[in-house]
């Protein structure tokens, strides 16, 4: 549950979609909205599933949303 | 909002008051059977904490927790008074065989009311998230490092007891009777339990502090 080399544009990408909700992204993908809070800190890397749903909530692909960033 | 605020207070001594009633108090007072009466309130206390966390309006009370950590910290608040009660009368469980003990009777009893009331407010409290996500990948995580926790308490407390019964002289060995060492491989159950819900409380504790 510590930090992830995985950085994700989910919070960028919810104000470009009319200021979506982490509510609303939460329950576009199923899961809580605090898994929403924990993936916008980087504090939790998401399994595959829970990534191919989330782009598809925005409707960009995976890579739109999530990149490698090694940690220092 | 001053009266809410008086009614958490409330609620928080009246569930001290029975915290005390169930571990440090006598086991009677004036013909009174503090165990049960302590039970009662903490039931009571829980219902009526829970009533009004169901009056709030949605989102009040979820702005912060998912509802896993609700029920960690529910699980958790029920554990810790299961497992204390449980030590605070353990020296009944020495004095006779469970059909001639009735105090070892009462003990469960009221042991397992508190499983009872912890189901009962479980029901309650999934009904009100009743349509929404409970539990989703993170929550299976959280809940999978908190089993490992769990999983080593409850083997560390085994071995304990099986190097204690095995290593003790005899005449050290007196109070540990057929029945005593029942109640106390429940006991390794329940400290691995409580473990468990510790640990669980505490990741999504750290989670939630981390992202915050």
């Amino acid at each position: 549950m510590s930090g992830t080399p995985i950085a994700n544009d989910i919070r960028r990408l919810r104000f470009e979609q009319g200021e979506m909700t982490q509510q609303a992204l939460a329950d576009a993908c199923g899961v809580t909205r605090q898994t929403i809070i924990a993936l916008e800190a980087g504090r939790y890397a998401p399994s595959l599933e829970l990534a191919f749903r989330i782009a598809r909530a925005f409707g960009v692909g995976v890579e739109d949303v999530f990149r490698w960033q090694p940690l220092a | 909002m001053a009266w809410q605020r008086g009614g958490w207070l409330g609620l928080l001594v009246l569930g001290l008051l029975a915290f005390w009633a169930l571990l440090a108090g006598p086991s009677t007072l004036m013909g009174f059977d503090l165990g049960k009466a302590g039970t009662a309130t903490l039931v009571l206390v829980a219902w009526a904490a829970l009533y009004a966390i169901s009056r709030m309006p949605q989102g009040e009370a979820e702005r912060g927790l998912s509802p896993g950590e609700w029920r960690a910290w529910i699980g958790l608040a029920f554990m810790l008074a299961a497992t204390g009660y449980f030590l605070a009368h353990a020296d009944v469980f020495a004095a006779a065989p469970w059909r001639e003990n009735p105090e070892a009777a009462a003990v469960g009893r009221n042991l397992v009311l508190l499983l009872v009331a912890w189901s009962v407010l479980s029901g309650i409290l999934g009904a009100r998230w009743k349509g929404r996500v409970q539990e989703d990948e993170r929550d299976r995580e959280i809940e999978q490092q908190a089993a490992g926790w769990g999983r080593g308490a409850l083997m560390a407390c085994i071995v304990g007891l099986a190097l204690m019964l095995a290593f003790s002289p005899a005449d050290r060995l007196a109070w540990a009777t057929h029945f005593m060492i029942a109640n106390l491989l429940v006991f390794a159950l329940m400290w691995g339990w409580l473990c468990e819900y510790v640990a669980t409380a505490v990741l999504y504790w750290r989670d939630r502090r981390g992202a915050a």
